[in-house]
């Protein structure tokens, strides 16, 4: 199977990175194809999920299709890289019911667009006019700062993360000098012990 | 000597009725029926609305300070607004709170309707409760247990006994103020359509 | 002098219910190991109900339901002679019997419906749809029983049924009446047969578009008409009362009765509860009534 997959749809090898998953990073226009091929050829019959990363630096989004056999034994990542602007993907909603929700979803937070899905309405947002708020250059702070207005007394929080770290630090340089003196007392009451013997 | 349970309920109700107010006695017993009968609408917003089923049944039983739950918002007094408020639900509570008929309340539970709570960077939830509906009583905590929302009932009833309560006119006469900073958020369209889009379609939602 | 003995009626059934709607929290609590609200909460909330503004507005239709509903539960009240063997708090009831009475039960959710219907709240709708539904498998067991006591004392007026019977109904006929307990279960609106607003399912029912003074009235209403069934049921099986000492016990023993019934079983689906109600209690009166005649 994973020669067959190398040959006719990779570019890369086959990755298991678990027992029971399997990653293959294709071409997008491979897509459809590989989908097919593994629907009919073997046992995976479900669509567990679609999820979308969006890699800003690279300048494209990471569509990552999760393939599950029928008796769900085994997982297929399929992965395929599209461009950030203008998004149009084709969309699995007639091989796979599930695949509308999942899609109407996508678009709603990357708004990638899924030619041959009937429903992208908004699925939890209501009225959004802004980016959609997945995407990485949607900066929430600056929206908040523009739209919303804070309750005064917010001024002198500190950064969560780096007040832990901070104070995780000092935890951990007390615990050292605490070890140190003790170990210090118990030389020093061992040399007592010695000389007194 | 009473002790335990029934102690504690006579501390609680001695609380109520300890209350000295300078109104005319007519006011005084209209507040103090309103006082002794809260009916709390059924209505979750939040995360918080898990800490309500436990404060209304056997285990807190708000019922027996003549706190109980209503089914819909045309009999209830009182609306939680439970935690957590997104703009999409804001709309629900901004509705459900105009059909109350007065007068009516307004408790908040949880840090998130003081100031955000953790929520305070996110661009699909409100900040301050009191921009967009008059809050009674704040119950903060991130969540309030029952015994919190309790002592915010049992406050809120004192206010009540003793006519300070009075968000719903604070409401009616500041419509403008509240409908301006809805609009600012929600936009043009405040209350939600009632059509129900998700069955419209084939699958559903 | 019959102004003022309906109107001390009508003020003991109006007590009186509240004070059995207070009892009825506080026990279905204790039957939940809560403590309950206090005796009174049920008058403290419909006299809250009293004292809020009203906000809707559905046409005069919808306004009219509640007070046909009150209407006919007062009248109903004033049909019923609380004892037996004396003219006092008897009422309006030498002016109409039995038959007067059953046809008055049925103005309440008759009133009902006609509001309900204009107020356009779906869920006042389908409580409506499924109280009136009901409310046909409710009647038959309690008519038959009815009509087998009515042929058995050969009266239709109610005081003399309950001078007739030198032992209860109940003790001598118990099939007739158990017939009509499954009716009067459904009637008192306890579960199982509690279809019509029910909790959860659909909100309160009919009193869901209500607020304010007209589910004050609602309640009032609910209260005095409680008062009134029970009268009714002491009055038809359980021997009457001659004090109302012993009007409240039986009242009371049957009110009690049907609360640890409603508080121990949960809800029948709509039309589970009408096959129910068609079969067993309509088999059980039909029995009781063959019985009743052949001796």
């Amino acid at each position: 199977m994973f020669k067959t997959i190398k040959s006719n749809f990779a570019t890369a090898d086959v990755e298991v990175k678990r027992q029971d998953l399997y990653k293959v990073v294709i071409k997008y226009d491979r897509l459809s194809a590989l989908i097919d091929f593994l629907y009919n050829n073997y046992t995976y019959k479900i669509l567990n999920a679609i999820t979308c990363t969006d890699w800003i630096e690279e300048g494209h989004f990471a569509l990552t299709y999760l393939i599950t056999t029928e008796d769900r034994s085994n997982t297929f990542m399929i992965q395929t890289l599209v461009g950030r602007e203008d998004t149009k993907v084709e969309s699995f909603s007639k091989k796979f019911k599930q695949a509308q929700i999942m899609e109407r979803d996508l678009h709603e937070m990357y708004g990638i667009d899924f030619i041959g899905n009937d429903n992208l309405k908004e699925l939890s947002l209501e009225n959004w006019v802004h980016t959609p708020p997945l995407r990485r250059e949607f900066d929430t702070l600056e929206f908040v700062n523009e739209h919303l207005t804070f309750r005064e007394g917010r001024e002198d929080n500190v950064d969560v993360k780096a007040e832990t770290k901070r104070l995780r630090a000092l935890k951990k340089a007390q615990k050292e000098a605490d070890k140190k003196a003790k170990e210090a007392a118990d030389a020093s009451a061992l040399k007592e012990n010695e000389d007194g013997k | 000597m009473e002790e335990g349970f029934l102690l504690e309920q006579k501390t609680l109700e001695g609380d109520l009725n300890s209350e000295t107010s300078h109104q005319s006695s007519v006011d005084f017993l209209m507040n103090w029926f309103r006082k002794r009968s809260i009916f709390v609408l059924a209505y979750g917003t939040g995360c918080g609305a898990i800490e309500m089923p436990p404060t209304f049944t056997s285990r807190y039983d708000a019922e027996r300070l003549g706190i109980r739950g209503a089914a819909t918002p045309r009999q209830a007094d009182v609306i939680i607004v439970s935690g957590y408020c997104s703009y999409k639900t804001l709309r629900r509570i901004i509705r459900t709170y105009e059909q109350m008929s007065n007068p009516k309340y307004v408790l908040a539970l949880g840090s998130c309707t003081v100031n955000g709570g953790m929520y305070w960077d996110s661009y699909n939830t409100i900040k301050k409760l009191e921009d967009y509906l008059p809050v009674d009583m704040y119950v903060n905590g991130c969540m309030p247990r029952p015994e919190s929302i309790l002592e915010g009932f049992i406050e809120l009833q004192k206010e009540i006994g003793a006519g300070k309560a009075s968000s719903w006119q604070k409401y009616e006469e500041n419509h403008e103020f509240y409908r301006k900073n809805q609009e600012a958020v929600l936009g043009e369209k405040v209350e939600p359509s009632y059509e129900a889009d998700w069955y419209l379609y084939e699958g559903g939602l | 002098m019959i102004l003022l003995e309906l109107l001390l009626m009508l003020l003991v059934a109006y007590g009186v219910g509240f004070l059995y709607y207070g009892l009825y929290r506080n026990i279905t609590a204790r039957f939940q190991r809560r403590f309950g609200p206090p005796l009174w909460q049920s008058f403290f909330d419909s006299i809250k109900f009293f004292l809020k503004e009203e906000s809707t507005s559905h046409g005069w239709m919808f306004y009219l339901g509640p007070i046909i509903m009150m209407s006919g539960a007062i009248t109903t009240l004033f049909f019923i002679p609380f004892f037996k063997e004396t003219t006092n708090f008897s009422g309006l009831s030498s002016y109409g019997n039995l038959f007067v009475v059953l046809y008055l039960l049925v103005l309440g959710p008759l009133g009902n419906a006609l509001g309900v219907g204009t107020g356009g709240n779906p869920f006042g709708a389908m409580g409506v749809t499924r109280g009136l539904s009901r409310l046909f498998a409710l009647e038959l067991p309690f008519y038959i029983a009815v009509i087998a006591i009515m042929s058995l004392s050969g009266s239709a007026d109610i005081s003399e049924i309950a001078a007739h019977q030198s032992t209860m109904y109940a003790l001598a006929y118990p099939l007739l009446f158990i017939g009509a307990l499954f009716s009067f279960i459904g009637m008192m609106g306890q579960s199982p047969f509690d279809v019509v607003g029910a909790p959860v399912e659909v909100y309160s029912g009919p009193a869901s578009e209500f607020s304010g003074k007209f589910l004050a009235l609602l309640m009032s209403q609910s209260a005095i008409y409680t008062f009134a069934k029970l009268v009714l049921m002491v009055n038809l099986f359980l021997g009457g009362a001659q004090g109302f000492l012993e009007l409240l016990l039986k009242t009371f023993v049957l009110f009690l009765f049907v609360i640890s019934f409603g508080s121990l079983y949960g809800r029948f689906k709509t039309p589970q509860s009408i096959d129910f109600l068609l079969k067993v209690p309509t088999t059980i009166a039909v029995i009781g009534l063959i019985l009743a005649t052949w001796s």
